[in-house]
């Protein structure tokens, strides 16, 4: 079987929100100096979920793919080092400012070049836009089903099982090989690579594709083929409102509050 | 041995060994404001400055650029002096190994030995951003939260700084006739940290002295302030010292525990009688309660030795040879001996000491264990300094301040 897990390279997520600077006018979000560029840490389940797959299933095949600059091959050696097979770095000019369509279309025209892959397997959203649907726009480029917010994915017999996190709870679904499901942080911790997985990582293989290997126009992929209008970037302003509520008596006081939390159907 | 997984990461492009980091607490800003030393995890005598500890008792203060610092030097002087750091460097330089450690480091093992309380741990349990939140929000934790936090250890590394002897500063200034002590003063600010002195006594159900908002100061006795070895320190393991570390100039005060190592400095004041500073005569004071009139401040450390390896955790142990090392310290001078037992302290056997065994830096020492039968095992290891004193050293205070006892390993051989 093989296995295609797409992962993108973010600011460390840990770094707190506040040390970010949104350049309103240029429609960009300003680099923070010295932060660390690590895996998205869905993606990095998503990885985690490819690996239980071959453990389950020796003689399955994992390439762990990103599409981003020249240091983006950081992440697919983490990947590696993780315990993936083989890396793909998808990295040209022209894919620069791509949007998730864009990225979809970059992405999908890599798994086809690969070919014969059973499985695609992506982050429920990246850790930085938080856009959700690169692993769908997959899904649909390549004509096949797509199964979101997997907390538990097997396959067996051609057919993928996956857990999905619901919001009251989770449901089983089945597919039929090939598949593209996205993972989500209810898989649980992802392994941290040892050693000796991270020396042989060194020796594995990382591929280095421009749009013209994949076939594709410098016009159709990043921002010259995007589809989404950023129309505005800001910070939003957060404004919380406190009311007291009035009343001669703690009982008093709590009818008005059952009273009020109703109004506002909060209960 | 059941053997840790050498954890892998990528260092300068290379596949390599993931390199020990600190257990940080970090505030909303994303920025260090305490952390403990991997120290099971370290090899060598010096901490890598990314792994040395952070413990601070004011808000960490805003940086200056070294080109705006000015250090004041006044008091009972006959030349009053503002140095800037080039200034500062012109003078006869030092460089200085030593161990840096927090008086309260290890504090459980008192519980531990004294009480039959829950053994602490050295692999690190601390949960170093929840107590990083309650600092930010100056929360104090009840007597009930103190009892189920794990208790501090890994609060020492050790490292090499360089600076300038404080006695050539003072030298430079003339000391006039009647100094008795050095009052160090940073630019650091703020109130108090309570909860880290609840956390020292082990519960928070008493009233601490609040003096407001203060600068951190400790007056240094004159005889420590003119020991060659007490450094005004700009670098630190070879490279100027880190903004978290104190820059652009801290001190060092080699054998005495960190709240002396005052960071940030900016003040330096000469005095002709012991200043009250709150941390020393309310905090990081010996006696028997928060109530204790005869309050005493700490001054050098005791004499310490820690077994690294092996761990409880890395019971159970096969038959066969063991190599046991570990780290020994003392807060008055070099290390001459180390004592390891394995009967429970009814016989002792002298472990190697490695070179070099020098006056304020840790020493490793090692020996190897020969065993054949299963069972349970008690590993005991004892350190003497060269001005013969033998751990243990400091009795138990109520701000278990100085732990200096003798904590077995205890492992099962199968």
């Amino acid at each position: 079987m093989r296995i295609v897990v797409c992962v993108k390279q973010v600011p460390n997520p840990e770094i707190a929100a506040s040390q970010y600077r949104v350049d309103e006018q240029a429609r960009t979000v300003a680099p923070v100096a010295g932060v660390q560029l690590v895996m998205s840490p869905f993606d990095e389940q998503a990885v985690e979920a490819a690996l239980r797959i071959r453990d389950a299933q020796p003689g399955t095949t994992i390439t762990v793919m990103s599409l981003g600059a020249e240091s983006a091959r950081n992440v697919i050696k983490h990947g590696l080092a993780m315990g993936a097979d083989e890396g793909v770095l998808l990295a040209d000019p022209a894919f620069a400012g791509s949007d998730g369509y864009t990225t979809a279309l970059t992405l999908t025209a890599a798994i086809k070049k690969i070919g014969n892959v059973d499985l695609v397997l992506t982050g429920r959203q990246a850790a930085d836009w938080d856009g959700g649907v690169v692993g769908a726009g997959i899904g649909e480029l390549l004509g096949v089903p797509v199964v979101t917010f997997a907390k538990e994915v097997s396959v067996e017999a051609g057919v993928a099982r996956v857990e999905r996190v619901l919001d009251d709870g989770s449901e089983i679904v089945e597919a039929p090989l090939p598949v593209v499901v996205t993972v989500s942080n209810e898989l649980g911790t992802p392994r941290v690579p040892s050693l000796r997985e991270t020396m042989r990582a060194a020796r594995k293989p990382v591929a280095a594709w421009s749009a013209s290997d994949l076939g594709l126009a410098a016009a159709a992929v990043g921002a010259a083929g995007a589809r989404r209008v950023l129309e505005r970037m800001f910070i939003p302003v957060k404004q919380n409102r406190c009311e007291f509520i009035a009343g001669n008596s703690p009982a008093e006081q709590a009818v008005g509050l059952a009273q009020r939390l109703r109004e506002a159907k909060l209960i | 041995m059941p053997r840790r997984e050498i954890e892998g990461d990528w260092v300068l492009g290379w596949p390599d060994r993931k390199r020990p980091t600190l257990i940080a607490g970090k505030d909303a800003q994303g920025r260090v404001i305490n952390g403990r030393a991997p120290i099971t995890d370290l090899e060598g005598l010096i901490t890598p400055t990314d792994a040395y500890y952070v413990v601070n008792q004011l808000e960490v203060p805003e940086p200056i650029h070294p080109d705006d610092w000015v250090l004041s030097v006044g008091g009972e002087v006959d030349r009053p002096l503002e140095l800037s750091l080039k200034e500062l460097q012109k003078l006869p330089g030092r460089t200085v190994r030593a161990v840096t450690e927090c008086a309260g480091n290890d504090a459980g093992f008192f519980d531990y030995l004294g009480k039959g309380g829950k053994k602490p741990s050295r692999i690190n349990q601390q949960d170093m951003q929840k107590r990083a939140a309650m600092r930010e929000q100056n929360e104090v934790p009840s007597t009930d939260e103190i009892g189920n936090e794990s208790t501090t250890t890994c609060a020492v590394s050790a490292g090499e700084f360089t600076g300038v002897p404080l006695a050539e500063v003072l030298k430079k200034a003339g000391l006039k006739p009647g100094a008795v002590a050095v009052r160090l003063e940073g630019f650091d600010r703020g109130q108090p940290d309570l909860a880290v002195q609840y956390r020292s006594v082990g519960r928070s159900d008493f009233k601490l002295v609040d003096p407001g908002v203060i600068n951190y100061e400790k007056g240094l006795p004159l005889a420590k302030a003119l020991h060659p070895d007490t450094l005004l320190a700009w670098s630190m393991n070879g490279e100027y010292l880190l903004h978290i570390h104190g820059a652009p100039v801290r001190a060092v005060v080699p054998g005495w525990s960190g709240n002396w190592w005052a960071k940030w400095l900016q003040k330096i004041e000469v005095l002709n009688t012991m200043p009250e500073c709150y941390y020393q005569k309310h905090y990081f004071a010996y006696g028997n309660s928060p109530e204790d009139p005869h309050k005493e401040m700490i001054t050098a450390m005791g004499v310490r030795c820690i077994i690294i390896a092996p761990l409880d955790e890395d019971s159970p142990l096969e038959c066969g040879s063991h190599k046991i090392r570990g780290l020994a310290w003392s807060g008055m001078g070099s290390i001459t001996r180390v004592e390891v037992s394995l009967d429970g302290g009814k016989t002792w056997q002298d472990a190697h000491l490695e070179e070099p065994r020098e006056r304020w830096l840790w020493v490793r020492w090692s020996y190897l264990w020969e065993v054949d039968r299963p069972g349970a095992y008690r590993i005991m290891a004892r350190a003497s300094d060269e001005t013969g004193r033998v751990q243990p050293q400091i009795p138990w205070n109520y701000q278990r301040k100085h732990f200096d006892g003798i904590v077995p390993t205890d492992v099962t051989i199968v």
